[in-house]
């Protein structure tokens, strides 16, 4: 991936970019729209990260969840779990936050074309993803079947309501979620995730599932993708560590002699499963 | 019996300095460039600090505190200062002034070369290399205590790489050997008009070191492919009370936590970065509360396979240079060289299982 | 924006917070600045009855205690928890370890029944605590970092972990080689290492790191010769509601 936004010399320094749209998806999560400077264009890979800059407030590393056919801009969906995520959530409209990046490595979404594609999306897991089924969705023709499963905690908790009523409206995509919690006006499917996977009909040696969610999602969809016999090879995971730096220096977010924000965080499975600290 | 003692001093150019000779030295040194050298830190304790009298210098000095590393890594340092509400920042001036690091043990300089590494291999990092610029590195030999083991790992005594020149004591005063062209040039400017003695025979002593692993360090990484699971890690964790001394002195490790901080006018600040340590509570904890290294034992298994694995699977060398910080500033009297010995033992047990 | 209301109330301790802050003398102006001081009972005598920052300073230990600290919470929007004895009970909790009678009868003597008293809490043992500020007396560089944070509208930092770490990054010398106690290597960091700059020891006065090795730490003060029944002593010292045996 060419990184022509950065220097060498500038390893630590943000470009300064504007918010130029904030929406509120839940109580916890806003979606922003970003602009960098002089409308240079990010130039990212579904998967891949950037870190978020507030003088004051510190440095975050946040998933770009919009698809880089979408241009100049890019979007961040951002919980508010602390400092920086707390402060961008006051932020308005013309606000200007840093931004650094974009790091790792991404899907390799070349290598999938022609596949079925299965997203495994738990909680804010959603938010890396999307990237990577709005990029599916907009090359649509190079695809096989985009299957979305989805799960969150409750009803409240649900990302991206529009998508998703236009993937439930949709013939080309199949769409199914399922809350762990339902309230008392919830319809759908109640349970787990994995609930999702043993009733959907895939072909198994065409098919690419990738899962992200929260960690201890990981190892029962796991499990049950496995259960479908699905092979090892056709498994891709990003996994979330804390990250300082975003550049392969600061040591954070190592899971053994990886670090996820350089050679992450997307993982093949059959790497990740030789790395003891991954799931 | 662990490496071989040939270091090719015995094919160098030397001078022999007597100890006025050597004060000279030291002051002609001073007004060629910033001079930072070992001095008495607090009762019993030593560190590097700037030069302002040749007579503060401690020549038989076993070990700093704080390693060499401080100088390219200070242990806290402003990466930008920024005025937040004109959305503005500084980058921070690195200055590139000349500094001589004298009287440098071979392991030290050893742990600068590792750090290079650390910070050329993927994304090469401006503030240490930019601090690396303009670096002269005059060495010494050292009388090795009961921590030092720097042999079992491979680094001789009298190891001169990347030393211009290297000092070892004799009878009042030192042998000093010509290691490289800036040493060379360094001699000729200080000796114009003196007349230097030349003249020196010089044998390596063999010097012995108390502390040692039971394998040449050749096996190490070989070891490491097998202990992952060993109970040695628990075992250390019964001990460690998590306190991060071993990251924080040790010469090699380098990762760092970066914060912000304002003024009391509030919209102007730093951005600044800390030597850090994966031994520490919150090194591996995310925003949802998971902790990836919760237990201690996690912890220092990570520490030591940063040391004789991870990196030096890709380098070739391992990242630990035997200088014993921290074994001997470790609080609960953790040691290293154990930890390893228990390894190679388990390790060689199973390996014997397996034959019969 | 407006400035922050701000009030200071203390309860159970010997007020050594307060005065501290107030030794904050160069700062004290600029702070002035960037906060309106509505409530300060050593500094001035007015009342506000809304806050949006409340610092309590000491324990809770009477029944009067616990009704003026929900009556505080009540009325502001962030409370922030000032100095060892608001925190974890501080010195106050070491009376917990010895029998209630036997304490009140060592304290006021005659006058025991005069003076209802409680088992001594930290502030967070009666109403939500947002923030703290530890160390007794109170970590200064803490305490300023923790108003300008709020005043930025930010979370403030809190450190989980050793003072070591602020000591190797001074380059101090280890005051356990010396020869001395400390507990340094298991005590909250975040004032600056101030006790072994200047060659005193840890007395642990921020409270422990938490989730601490505690037999480890138990041995590695035995390895330095000191015995099981000191360190435990001068671990519980300001770690009494923390320490298990
Ligand atoms: C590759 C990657 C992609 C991510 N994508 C998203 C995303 O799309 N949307 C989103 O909302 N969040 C995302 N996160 C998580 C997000 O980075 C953290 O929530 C954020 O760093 C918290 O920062 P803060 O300043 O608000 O919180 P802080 O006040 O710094 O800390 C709050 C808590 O977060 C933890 N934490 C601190 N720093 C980090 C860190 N750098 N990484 C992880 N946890 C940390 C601490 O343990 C602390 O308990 C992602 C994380 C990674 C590693
Ligand atoms: S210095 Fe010793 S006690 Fe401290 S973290 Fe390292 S091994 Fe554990
Ligand atoms: S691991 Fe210990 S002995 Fe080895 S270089 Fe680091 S501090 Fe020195
Ligand atoms: S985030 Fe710093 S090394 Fe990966």
């Amino acid at each position: 991936m060419e990184n022509t936004a950065i220097e060498k010399q500038d390893l630590y320094y943000p470009m300064m970019s504007e918010i130029v749209k904030v929406e509120t998806l839940t109580n916890l999560e806003k979606r922003f729209e970003i602009a960098l400077p002089d409308n240079q264009i990010l130039g990212h890979l579904p998967g891949q990260f950037v870190e978020v800059s507030i003088f004051g407030y510190g440095e975050a590393p946040i998933s770009i969840c919009s698809s880089p056919t979408k241009m100049p801009n890019f979007d961040l969906t951002v919980r508010n779990a602390g400092k920086l995520t707390d402060k961008m959530h006051s932020m308005k409209e013309g606000s200007k936050i840093g931004i650094r990046g974009p790091y790792g490595n991404g899907f390799d979404v070349t290598k999938f074309e022609g596949k079925d594609i299965l997203f495994v999306c738990g909680g804010i897991g959603l938010a890396p993803l999307k990237s990577l089924i709005d990029y599916t969705i907009a090359k649509r023709q190079k695809y096989g079947r985009i299957i979305i499963l989805y799960g969150t905690k409750n009803p409240s908790e649900i990302l991206f309501k529009e998508d998703i009523k236009m993937w439930q409206g949709s013939k080309e995509i199949e769409f199914h979620m399922t809350v762990d919690k339902p309230d008392e006006y919830w319809k759908g499917n109640t349970g787990v995730i994995t609930t999702l996977i043993p009733p959907i009909d895939l072909d198994i040696s065409n098919t690419i599932a990738t899962v992200v969610g929260p960690p201890i999602m990981y190892k029962f969809v796991i499990m049950s993708l496995k259960g479908k016999r699905m092979p090892d090879e056709n498994i891709y995971l990003s996994l979330e560590r804390r990250m300082k730096c975003g550049v392969g220096k600061c040591g954070h977010c190592q899971i053994n002699d990886t670090y996820v924000c350089q050679d992450g965080p997307v993982f093949h499975y059959p790497h990740a499963k030789q790395l003891e600290e991954a799931i | 019996m662990y490496y071989d003692s040939n270091t090719g001093l015995n094919k160098m150019k030397r001078y022999y300095f007597d100890q006025p000779t050597t004060d000279k030295f030291v002051e002609f040194l001073m007004t060629q460039a910033e001079v930072i050298a070992p001095q008495k830190k607090g009762d019993a304790s030593y560190s590097y600090e700037v030069v302002t009298s040749g007579k503060d210098i401690v020549y038989d000095y076993p070990r700093t505190i704080q390693p060499l590393k401080k100088y390219f890594l200070p242990p806290r340092e402003t990466l930008l200062s920024f005025d937040s509400k004109n959305n503005e920042f500084k980058k921070t001036d690195i200055a590139l002034n000349n500094r001589i690091f004298f009287a440098i043990h071979s392991y030290e300089m050893q742990g600068i070369k590792r750090l290079d590494y650390s910070f050329t291999q993927g994304n090469p990092e401006f503030n240490y290399l930019q601090r690396r610029e303009n670096s002269i590195f005059i060495g010494i030999s050292f009388n090795p205590d009961k921590w030092h083991f720097t042999k079992s790992v491979g680094i001789s005594i009298e190891e001169v790489e990347r030393f211009s020149l290297y000092f070892e004591p004799v009878d009042n005063g030192f042998l000093v050997f010509e290691v490289d062209d800036t040493g060379k040039e360094l001699i000729s400017k200080f000796g114009n008009g003196l007349s230097l003695d030349a003249s020196m025979d010089f044998e390596v002593r063999e010097k012995e070191f108390k502390t040692k692993i039971k394998y040449h360090y050749n096996r190490l990484p070989q070891v490491f492919e097998h202990v992952y699971n060993s109970k040695v890690w628990s075992d250390i964790a019964q001990k460690c009370v998590g306190c991060g001394t071993c990251n924080l002195l040790c010469p090699t490790c380098y990762c760092f936590d970066v914060r912000d901080e304002v003024e009391l006018e509030i919209s102007k600040g730093k951005r600044e970065r800390f030597w850090d340590g994966c031994m520490l509570n919150e090194f591996a904890e995310v925003a949802g509360g998971e902790n990836f290294r919760e237990k201690l034992s996690s912890r220092t298994r990570h520490r030591l396979h940063r040391k004789f694995k991870y990196i030096t699977d890709h380098s070739g060398e391992l990242h630990c240079v035997g200088c014993g910080r921290c074994t001997k500033y470790c609080p609960a009297n953790i040691s290293i060289v154990e930890i390893i010995n228990n390894l190679i033992e388990e390790y060689s047990d199973h390996q014997k299982e397996q034959i019969i | 924006m407006s400035k922050p209301k701000v009030a200071f109330f203390d309860f159970t301790s010997c007020e050594g917070c307060q005065l501290n802050k107030l030794n904050l003398e160069n700062d004290l102006l600029s702070i002035l600045e960037l906060v309106d001081i509505v409530e300060f009972r050593e500094a001035m005598d007015d009342k506000a009855d809304e806050y949006d920052i409340a610092f309590i300073e000491g324990s809770i230990s009477t029944p009067t205690c616990v009704e003026r600290i929900h009556d505080i919470r009540r009325r502001t929007k962030i409370l922030v928890a000032l100095g060892a004895c608001a925190v974890n009970g501080g010195i106050n909790a070491m009376k917990n370890l010895y029998p209630a009678d036997w304490v009140k009868e060592e304290v006021y003597g005659e006058d025991k029944y005069l003076f209802p008293s409680i088992p001594v809490q930290p502030v967070s043992a009666l109403v939500k605590v947002d923030y703290e500020i530890r160390g007794c007396p109170m970590s200064t560089p803490e305490f300023l970092h923790v108003l300008k944070s709020l005043v930025l509208g930010r979370k403030p930092e809190s450190f989980d972990y050793a003072v070591c770490v602020e000591c190797k990054l001074k380059e101090n010398e280890c005051v356990l080689d010396k020869g001395m106690f400390c507990l340094g290597p298991i005590s909250r960091a975040g004032c600056d290492a101030i006790c072994p700059s200047n060659g005193q020891y840890c007395t642990g006065c921020r409270g422990l790191v938490s989730n601490i090795n505690e037999n480890g730490a138990v041995d590695m003060l035995k390895q330095h010769g000191f015995s099981e029944k000191e360190a435990l002593n001068r671990m519980r010292l300001y770690c009494a509601n923390d320490i298990e045996n």
